[in-house]
């Protein structure tokens, strides 16, 4: 038997996923040794290998996000691999992530090349019109647009996913021609730590061999969330730099001891960064605007760590006043950096975003709609101060220049292209949103 | 920067120095003239040429004309003239691009100043001018990368504070002499105002060279003529002819510690001594600052349609230059003098109403910090933004440390009125935005102060030795010539002031590097893996002929904020 994550019942994307397979829609490959899942569809991997072999199947690439990583934290000594990898290859010092700086919408960016305009989602957590409510974008049909994984698919490649969270195994769905099963998922954080992380990897590489393989590491971000000293020593924070880096390594090393090096790409990049807040620095806007004669009852609000996404839930007639009240409210709350209405063009964030996204500034978080109970850690994303990212391409191919640094301003939309111009695997209809950057 | 000039008593022996000697990287800067023969249209030509402002397409050229024996600067005499101008590809001028006539006459002091477009990005230019017949010298620059492009480096010479009377330009001569720079940054105190006896080499103030006219520069005459004397020294004109130069004013362009309505070295009105208004005084130093530099203000070459000088430059994706004016618009320096009690003096520098920038400039840096293109966000700042904080430095140690750099009242107190220091909100204003917006690779590159500094940029100097977060990386240029620590003290190189760094080292861990004794030159060296500044210093100011060597390197890697000590400098330097 293969292990299986545990989940609680209900509608959630592992306990989806585990429905799937019972229902013999997904089936389980055992890979190596050690009890490491994969799934696929139904017939995927030998769809894929009896495709027409595209030309360059030698190539491979790697895709691997240090979440939450920030890009000084590469100078820190603690992570000597990650730091040889980029030096080693093509950086890009002025990288960042997109608005809304969060886990989600940046892995979609990622692997999609567009903005959340057009992929269709704008942040981790977003009030559902529909609904009534708040949710997460963990669904899979929250993507609105096509992936390069599935691009790569449809010429024959091999794809595989190993994310460690929840919510990315949701929102990607079953577009990998193989997935991991992530396990064992630690309970409150709801993401598998990078051990069995990388393990999952190490282990999908040598018995599947995708072309390309998508890779979440969640432990830097989520020993970050909950570092109470994040605003001084960061203790946690860096024993999760030095273990993720450890990984990282090993991961480099199975490449070159297996000869795949020379044909790969590996692209290090983080999805957001990580900020971090006293308990006296929370930004709770819901009574607020409660509490305003036009707003009260008809603002909902899905709070993102260091973004608040503000909808209008009265008359549309009154939207254009709402806003502009909503807004007023907002810039006059300690904290809080900007409030630019959700159709500035520059966010690029779609209708599901809401009417009015709130930043705060450095050192400060939201909590809402209870400013107590809804954001209690300390380490939080989403807003500016948190754009900043790692990003370099390693790898032994020879597009990768060696030793090479580039001043132009690498974006995580950035990936899709860059993934699709190695495999000469073409460009969506309408174009991307990001730039091939081999 | 603040002035004062010192009675202490001067040292005795100043000849050799420090560069005599100095091994592998010693470097000896000769007095030959620089990029073209310094001779040439010297009848009509005789201030030189000079270019700045460097943009993908254009960059302003300018001579100045001396039609007649009585057109002297400053003199109100002589025709209205055509003068011709061209530039070319090559040095020879085979292959002219660009040509045409400029009008003028001494309704602008002869000088001619001009936007030059329709020039190629990334590319060196030759140009020169013509006045009957004869020929100014030639003068080389370079074009600024296209705004999308990636350049793999960008080097500039840095350099400030260049009092004529307290010695020879020998920095600007080393600078010369590089042939690997793209550009020249000045930081400001390009001429001083005082009259001889007044400000000059060493604690006696002597003049190694009396300033033009005799007295302090009030006039518009008087400005006039300064500016020609300092554009009549070679090495000034070397250097002006070799490279472009992107330039600020600090406070001695008009006079000392100006703010924006007064000056401590200005007396109001028309009693004994008075100087007239301060207005009209700064009015009439920022038009013969604008006909006499090769800089744009207000956007434009033109003369008389603004002063604002705080403006960009970019260069490709790697690096964007904000020259910021921070004189024009500030707020009065706190007073330091005793007997202003300790918190009264604190609470006014963090007062959020002064500001050292005028909320507009502050908007406009803002958003020069914020922009999106450029990797490097390099500052041209004339004043010190990094703070400095004191514990205990020798009492005896005050009077000569505030006499060059103002960083100490007499009470010991940590604080220099005069540089951000003096005006906190305003730099705290500037780091949280940097914060707020994770802005990476800030870079301020200073003048002002009279000595070379390396040092970080802590959100807050509490928490800076446990948390060691940093806004970005400062650099600070030595002098040219101006008075140092040493020079105040009388007091052989590398004794007093080795004191007094540690003391500020010890007490200041953002700071990474601290040389009071020297004059010199930096070089600027941008990657898009780091940026690197190389101090240069020269040896005796009053030898003419004294040498140039290599002394510290300090980079930052990009992202980081930090600084590090780097072994060798950039490139092959001064020969």
């Amino acid at each position: 038997m293969c292990e299986l994550p545990s989940c609680s019942p209900g509608d959630t994307p592992f306990a989806a996923g585990l429905a799937e397979i019972r229902a013999g829609r997904r089936t389980v490959l055992k890979a190596g040794g050690a009890g490491v899942a994969f799934s696929t569809a139904a017939g995927a991997l030998g769809a894929a290998s009896a495709s027409a072999a595209p030309p360059g199947t030698r190539k491979r690439a790697y895709v691997l996000v240090i979440d939450g990583c920030r890009p000084e934290e590469i100078d820190s000594g603690l992570t000597p691999n990650l730091a040889a990898l980029r030096g080693g290859g093509l950086r890009f010092p002025r990288a960042s992530s997109m608005p809304v700086m969060e886990t989600i919408p940046n892995h979609v960016m990622m692997m999609t090349g567009m903005r959340p305009d057009r992929t269709g989602v704008p942040a981790n957590a977003i009030y559902d019109r529909k609904l009534g409510e708040t949710r997460t974008m963990d669904r899979a049909s929250d993507i609105k647009v096509d992936t390069v994984i599935e691009r790569l698919n449809r010429k024959g490649y091999r794809t595989g996913t190993v994310l460690s969270k929840e919510y990315l195994y949701g929102v990607f769905g079953d577009r990998a021609t193989a997935r991991w099963e992530p396990a064992p998922i630690i309970p409150i954080s709801g993401h598998a730590p990078d051990h069995f992380t990388m393990r999952a990897a190490l282990s999908m590489v040598e018995e599947l061999d995708p072309h390309l393989m998508f890779v979440n590491l969640g432990d830097i971000d989520r020993f970050g969330h909950s570092d109470f000293t994040g605003t001084t020593v960061r203790v946690a924070r860096k024993l999760a730099l030095v273990d993720t880096d450890l990984l990282v390594g090993r991961f480099v090393d199975m490449l070159k001891s297996t000869g795949r090096w020379e044909h790969s790409i590996v692209i290090v990049l983080a999805d957001h960064s990580m900020d971090w807040s006293r308990p006296d620095r929370v930004i709770s806007l819901q009574a607020s605007m409660d509490d305003d004669a036009l707003l009260g009852g008809k603002v909902a609000i899905s709070a993102n760590g260091g973004a608040d996404l503000l909808y209008w839930t009265g008359p549309a007639s009154q939207r254009t006043q709402a806003v502009k009240r909503m807004r007023e409210i907002a810039l006059a709350t300690p904290g809080v950096l900007s409030a630019p209405r959700r159709t500035d063009q520059w966010l690029r964030l779609g209708p599901e975003a809401g009417d009015v996204v709130v930043f705060c500034k450095a050192g400060w978080r939201f909590s809402d709609p209870n400013p107590i109970t809804d954001n209690p850690i300390p380490g939080n994303h989403g807003h500016p101060a948190t754009r900043a990212i790692p990003f370099f391409i390693g790898g032994g191919h020879p597009r990768v220049p060696s030793r090479r640094a580039s001043s132009a301003h690498a974006k995580t939309v950035d990936i899709a292209p860059t993934i699709a111009s190695f495999f000469s695997a073409g460009t969506p209809r309408r174009g991307w949103h990001g730039t091939a950057r081999l | 920067m603040s002035t004062l000039r010192s009675p202490l008593r001067r040292r005795t022996v100043l000849a050799g120095g420090t560069a005599a000697g100095a091994g592998a990287a010693a470097l000896v800067a000769s007095s030959s003239a620089g990029a073209s023969s310094a001779a040439a249209g010297t009848r009509y030509f005789k201030h030189g040429v000079a270019s700045g402002d460097p943009e993908p397409n254009r960059v302003v050229i300018w001579t100045r004309v001396t039609p007649t024996e009585a057109s002297t600067p400053g003199s109100g005499k002589g025709p209205k003239v055509q003068v011709a101008w061209e530039v070319a590809k090559d040095r020879d001028f085979r292959s002219v691009v660009r040509r045409g006539t400029f009008a003028t006459s001494a309704s602008r002091d002869h000088t001619v100043k001009l936007d030059v477009g329709g020039l190629k990005p990334a590319t060196w230019y030759f140009y020169r001018f013509r006045f009957r017949g004869s020929v100014s010298r030639t003068g080389r620059m370079r074009t600024a990368p296209a705004a999308r492009s990636t350049p793999g480096h960008l080097r500039f010479g840095v350099v400030s504070c260049a009092n004529l009377q307290a010695g020879w330009f020998t920095a600007y001569r080393g600078l010369a002499k590089r042939d690997d720079l793209h550009a020249v940054l000045h930081l400001g105190d390009y001429l001083y105002e005082y009259g001889p006896g007044q400000y000059g080499y060493g604690s006696d103030n002597v003049d190694i060279r009396k300033h033009e006219p005799r007295h302090e520069m009030v006039s518009l005459a008087d400005y006039r003529q300064r500016h020609a004397q300092y554009k009549r020294d070679a090495d000034l004109q070397d250097l002006h002819a070799k490279y472009a130069w992107i330039i600020t004013w600090d406070d001695h362009e008009v006079t000392n510690d100006q703010w924006k309505a007064g000056a401590e070295n200005h007396t109001p009105g028309t009693g004994p001594g008075g100087e007239g208004g301060y207005a009209a005084r700064r009015a009439r130093a920022h038009r013969a600052y604008d006909e006499w530099m090769p800089v744009r203000m207000d956007a434009t070459a033109a003369l008389g349609d603004g002063s604002r000088l705080y403006r960009r430059l970019g260069f490709g994706q790697l690096a964007e230059i904000s020259m910021l004016d921070l004189r024009t618009y500030r707020d009065q320096q706190v007073k330091t003098a005793a007997p202003t009690p300790v918190p009264a003096l604190e609470s006014e520098v963090n007062d959020p109403d002064r500001s050292i920038l005028g909320r507009r400039q502050m908007r406009w840096l803002k958003e020069s910090l914020s922009r999106k293109s450029p990797q490097w966000k390099i500052i041209g700042n004339p004043v010190m933004i990094a703070p400095v904080t004191f514990a205990a430095v020798p009492q005896e140690l005050l009077a000569p440390i505030n006499d060059v750099t103002g960083l100490l009242p007499d009470d010991g107190l940590p604080y220099n009125v005069d540089q951000w220091d003096g005006y906190t909100d305003d730099r705290r204003e500037v780091l949280a935005h940097i914060r707020d917006h994770q802005i990476k690779d800030a870079l301020f590159v200073t003048g002002d102060i009279h000595s070379g500094w390396a040092c970080e940029l802590p959100y807050d100097i509490g928490a800076d030795p446990v948390v060691g977060d940093s806004a970005g990386v400062e650099f600070v240029c030595s002098s040219v010539t101006s008075n140092n620590l040493k020079d105040i003290t009388g007091t052989p190189s590398r004794t007093t002031s080795v004191l007094v760094e540690q003391v500020i080292l010890a007490n200041n861990q953002h700071i990474k590097y601290l040389n009071f004794d020297d004059h010199g030159f930096s070089v600027l060296d941008i990657t898009a893996k780091r940026a690197q500044m190389d101090w240069f210093i020269i040896g005796d100011r009053a030898d003419r002929r004294t040498t140039v060597r290599h002394t510290a390197s300090f980079a930052t890697r990009t992202g980081t904020g930090k600084v590090t000590r780097v072994e060798w400098p950039v490139g092959q330097a001064v020969r």
